[in-house]
């Protein structure tokens, strides 16, 4: 399945070419966890890494659904 | 450990030692009760009853890293509440460094005369005549005593709405590079300096009369995993230095919280535009800095400069909560905009948060169309010029929700929210709900419970608990002078540890863990008291109307704690 990921915080820099108004496409396995894709981009967790779908934040064992846009970020506790 | 007592009304100064009950005691937890000790509760807040005190934090002035807060305290003309404001910038160690605890500015002077406290290098405090800079915008005032008194001066300073007596004028703190760019921006407090007639404290950096440490080795150890940990940790080392505060536009949009068009809507269109991840690009594309060292020994860079198309330095350092409440309350989204309106505030001398959600009040009233960029400018510019609407403006989104009959504005005591629609982050309502500050960010900050998934931000339960533990968390670190950047990140139980150390080797004294809670208790509890003595009670604990309401889209919840839990939340 697909899934149309966009990086923010620093983790764009992790990704040569990386070009933020297109994301990356990437091509994952049915089924597959927030986890899988976190280790598809090579980004633990303990780095702080977010990923929210629609609009809620996903947690590490929730499956992703195909053709849905993620976006990975990295926590931040206020400003 | 010295207090200087400067009377505004006999023009005298006092310096005295730090009286027994306050022993102990920086930065926020000395200005709340030493307020609540000796303000009298009911007391005009602009009259000369009133109180303000500076105080930098415990560790401000030694060697630690990240410990240049100054907290400013009073009864604040914005809330009625206590208060207490704190900024960054190079005064806290400048005070530090001089051995002094507090300056304490009673007393009023007379109507129109203005002085600024001079406090040399030794540590001599004088008040200097300073009506050649009466109505003077706070950048050319800093300039101007850059000149007089040399580069390394500290400066808090008020603008021209901090004379005009402005119930959100804020007191501005000169940054390393001399500007007056971080502002003590919430609760009036510049409002306060300005009846007192007092324009600026200039401080002397160069003073070498700290406080002694009681076991210098042990603080320089634990110093050392402090900075480790700090460079270490994703945010403080990471996103900071790179994107700021701003890095929270992104995923405060992406969950459906960041109140825009006057908290009609919880994501903004054109976030994207106002990110810190397009501002990142636009800075560096311009020449300018995005990681800049604003605040005397700061080891994580989150300040930036912000350049115009043609290089040329506009404002530092632009953050998450003024681009949120000059940009996606007001709908605009368009980063110059945003950083103009950001200087003029920081110029004008009134708080970038305040101003900005008065000018969306003012927008959603019909006044002004949302996104009108020139409109917002204006808007800004009149209160530096003290017109009729400017004033409005000025004293906060209240007056103005007040001038247009208009009941959409999102204050709680009179201060509006930050950048977290209570709706979309539970937690983050209770404490604007109960905050003794009135609604405030800085007092209980949730949302990273919900980044790091510990929280459901739309389920009610556990949202009492973390925002109770936040409060009281943040009262103690407020106490330290410690950044919440680098709060955040000593998180762990080693870094605990060397921080508690840290304050042990300092003082010589012997506290546990359990005293850093007690501190934080200690302080709410002296500013519910107050607050209480002023005439608050439970029902002031409450949002607005509108929040228990109207829907927030996308995920069209209402603010669902109930009243009973609200008054559970500091029930100490």
């Amino acid at each position: 399945m697909r899934v149309r990921v966009q990086l923010y915080g620093t983790l764009s820099l992790r990704v040569p070419g990386y070009e933020h108004s297109r994301g990356m496409e990437i091509e994952l396995a049915e089924g597959a966890t927030i986890k899988d894709l976190l280790d598809h981009l090579k980004i633990s967790e303990s780095q702080g890494a977010v990923v929210t779908i629609g609009g809620r934040i996903r947690k590490a064992g929730d499956k992703i659904p195909d053709g849905v846009h993620a976006r990975v970020f990295q926590s931040v506790h206020g400003g | 450990m010295k207090l200087i007592k400067v009377n505004m009304d006999s023009k005298t100064i006092a310096v005295e030692d730090v009286p027994q009950d306050y022993v102990g005691l920086g930065g926020r937890g000395l200005t709340s009760i030493m307020i609540n000790a000796e303000v009298p509760p009911k007391c005009d807040p602009l009259g000369p009853e009133n109180k303000l005190i500076f105080a930098p934090g415990l560790l401000s002035g030694t060697p630690m890293v990240n410990t240049s807060r100054i907290s400013i305290g009073a009864k604040s003309p914005l809330t009625g509440t206590i208060k207490e404001s704190n900024a960054g910038g190079t005064v806290a160690a400048a005070l530090g460094h001089l051995g002094i605890t507090a300056v304490v500015v009673e007393g009023k002077a007379a109507d129109g005369e203005l002085s600024l406290l001079r406090i040399d290098q030794a540590g001599e405090a004088s008040l200097v005549a300073a009506q050649e800079y009466k109505g003077m915008r706070t950048y050319a005032f800093v300039e101007k005593m850059l000149a007089a008194y040399g580069e390394k001066t500290s400066i808090l300073c008020i603008g021209p709405a901090g004379e005009y007596q402005l119930a959100a004028a804020s007191i501005q703190s000169s940054d390393i590079d001399g500007r007056p760019c971080r502002a003590a921006g919430r609760g009036g407090l510049g409002a306060v300096m300005g009846a007192k007639g007092l324009k600026a404290l200039v401080i002397d950096q160069g003073g070498q009369s700290a406080d002694a440490i009681a076991d210098p080795a042990t603080f320089k150890e634990a110093n050392k995993v402090i900075v480790k940990t700090i460079k270490a940790h994703p945010m403080a080392g990471q996103v900071m230095p790179a994107l700021g505060t701003a890095g929270l536009v992104a995923p405060v949009n992406s969950m459906g919280a960041f109140p825009s068009y006057n908290a009609t809507k919880g994501v903004f269109e054109g976030w994207e535009k106002i990110s810190g991840e397009a501002m990142a690009k636009l800075i560096q594309e311009r020449g300018g800095n995005t990681t800049h060292v604003g605040c005397a020994q700061c080891i994580v860079h989150c300040s930036n400069e912000y350049v115009d198309k043609n290089g040329k330095y506009v404002t530092s350092s632009l953050e998450y909560e003024t681009i949120w409440a000059t940009g996606g309350m007001t709908g605009i989204d368009d980063l110059d905009t945003i950083a103009q309106l950001d200087y003029l505030c920081d110029d004008i001398g009134v708080d970038t948060m305040s101003t900005g959600v008065g000018v969306a009040v003012a927008m959603d009233a019909g006044y002004r169309e949302f996104g009108d960029r020139a409109a917002a400018i204006e808007m800004v510019e009149e209160i530096g010029k003290g017109t009729e609407f400017g004033k409005i403006l000025g004293n906060g989104p209240a007056a103005v929700g007040k001038h247009f009959n208009h009941d959409r504005v999102a204050v709680v005591k009179g201060q509006s929210i930050a950048a977290y629609d209570p709706r979309a982050m539970l937690g983050n309502g209770v404490t604007f709900a109960t905050s003794p500050m009135g609604a405030d960010h800085t007092a209980g900050n949730v949302v990273g419970e919900y980044l790091e998934q510990k929280l459901d931000p739309l389920n009610a339960e556990g949202q009492v608990e973390a925002s109770r533990n936040l409060q009281v968390g943040t009262a103690a670190m407020d106490c330290t002078g410690l950044c919440f950047m680098a709060y955040v990140a000593l998180g762990t139980p080693e870094a605990g540890e060397a921080l508690l150390k840290a304050i042990n080797a300092k003082f010589g004294t012997q506290l546990g863990p359990e005293d850093v809670p007690a501190m934080g208790i200690r302080v709410l509890k002296a500013e519910r008291e107050f607050n209480k003595k002023a005439g608050f009670t439970n029902q002031d604990d409450r949002l607005p109307k509108f929040f228990y309401e109207e829907p927030l889209p996308p995920h069209n919840q209402v603010f669902t704690i109930s009243d009973e839990e609200l008054d559970r939340t500091l029930d100490f």
